[in-house]
């Protein structure tokens, strides 16, 4: 089944290159002491990457068509209002994500 | 109970309390990743692809985004080049999760190999983020986070594969729950961190990205970007203290991360 095997050695290939790019700091620093920069940047990284993932969830809406994203913005808002207020992540997340299931499915920036 | 009995049951003990621990931790990426794998599962499905490869490709892949782009590639029968560097492209932004991991993956003992394979956006926010319960090992705690985020993802493959076409929910926007966990990590970790700029920078690097470069390709972009802006500013904003670290170390005073120390409070100082 010259199918089969396509779409296995596929999948091989893909998962290889997919773990190759995960692996490759750790190749590289594994053995040896990381140059001082690094332990800078180290630091740095994660807020910067949490921030830039919220803002990576947001590359898929039209800013310039109704409802212009303020479905995402308003929830965004909502969930950090919420946190900042009560410091509860399961409270926010959920209120946040109930809430923007709702504006989407009854479609309630509509009138925009 | 002997000793050792009364022993061994208090580690089976605080081991269920870690992995209850883990479980409530990955609460929103379940919700998230149920829908996003039935999605996938959904797309092999109606390409005509048997659940198996669903379900092995969530397995042994395990990466959202590039999971959809091999479909829409083995949709344009695209050969296994094509697949390489589309793929390596795609995910190259893991390769910067790792760096910042170095440090608290070295102690990590066997379960790194398996952490660094499972290392997603959303394992990432929450490796980088959630507290090891005190007492708890960080090993087992990271280990049990990784595992359920990826039985999590297989399992919506394969129900989104297996049941996709029979059920008939409306899930629309319920994807939307791993924003709000994005949202939440972000704001925990401004307050659990005193350093600021890193939030300057991605603000820079997101809405550069977002204006300049296709949706697909805006995340690599934008963390190659802010962190070009990072090592930036600790080049040539603090080149005097830099100077004096340099002169440090020349004379083998302290190691990386002690002379790395003073750097970040004068940045601190600034904000």
């Amino acid at each position: 089944m010259p199918d089969t095997l396509q779409m296995l050695a596929t999948i091989t290939v893909i998962a290889l290159a997919t773990f190759a790019t995960r692996v490759l700091p750790f190749l590289c620093f594994g053995s040896r002491e990381p140059p001082a920069m690094l332990s800078t940047i180290e630091k740095n990284l994660p807020p910067m990457i949490l921030l830039l993932l919220v803002i990576y969830c947001l590359k898929d809406v039209q800013w310039f068509l109704a409802p212009y994203g303020i479905p995402e913005l308003f929830t965004i808002g909502i969930v950090a209002g919420l946190h900042l207020w009560k410091r509860n992540a399961m409270l926010s997340i959920f209120a946040g994500t109930g809430l923007y299931m709702a504006l989407v499915q009854f479609n309630v920036f509509s009138f925009l | 109970m002997t000793e050792k009995e009364v022993k061994r049951y208090e580690t089976r003990e605080g081991d269920r309390d870690l992995f209850l621990s883990a479980l409530k931790t990955t609460v929103p990426v379940f919700l998230g990743y149920i829908p996003l794998g039935m999605a996938f599962g959904f797309l092999m499905d109606g390409a005509g692809y048997h659940w198996i490869y669903a379900f092995l490709m969530s397995l042994l892949i395990y990466a959202g985004a590039g999971q959809f782009l091999a479909v829409a590639l083995l949709a344009a029968g695209a050969g296994l080049p094509e697949f390489v560097i589309a793929t390596l492209l795609l995910n190259l932004r893991h390769a910067f999760y790792g760096l910042s991991l170095l440090d608290k993956f070295s102690d990590i003992g066997k379960v790194k190999p398996y952490l660094i394979f499972a290392l997603t956006d959303e394992t990432y926010a929450l490796l980088t983020t959630a507290e090891v319960p005190a007492g708890g090992s960080k090993a087992r705690f990271y280990f049990y986070i990784s595992a359920l985020d990826h039985f999590y993802w297989v399992a919506g493959s394969v129900l989104g594969a297996g049941l996709g076409s029979l059920l008939n929910l409306n899930l629309e926007g319920m994807a939307f729950v791993l924003t709000a966990l994005f949202v939440v990590l972000t704001i925990e970790q401004y307050f659990n961190s005193s350093i600021r700029f890193p939030f300057v920078a991605a603000v820079g690097a997101g809405a550069a990205s977002l204006i300049l470069f296709s949706p697909e390709n805006m995340l690599l972009i934008s963390i190659i970007l802010g962190t070009l802006i990072l090592i930036a500013r600790e080049k040539f904003g603090q080149r005097d203290t830099q100077l004096n670290e340099g002169i440090r170390q020349v004379k083998g005073i302290g190691q990386a991360h002690a002379t790395a120390q003073p750097v970040q409070d004068s940045s601190q100082e600034e904000n």
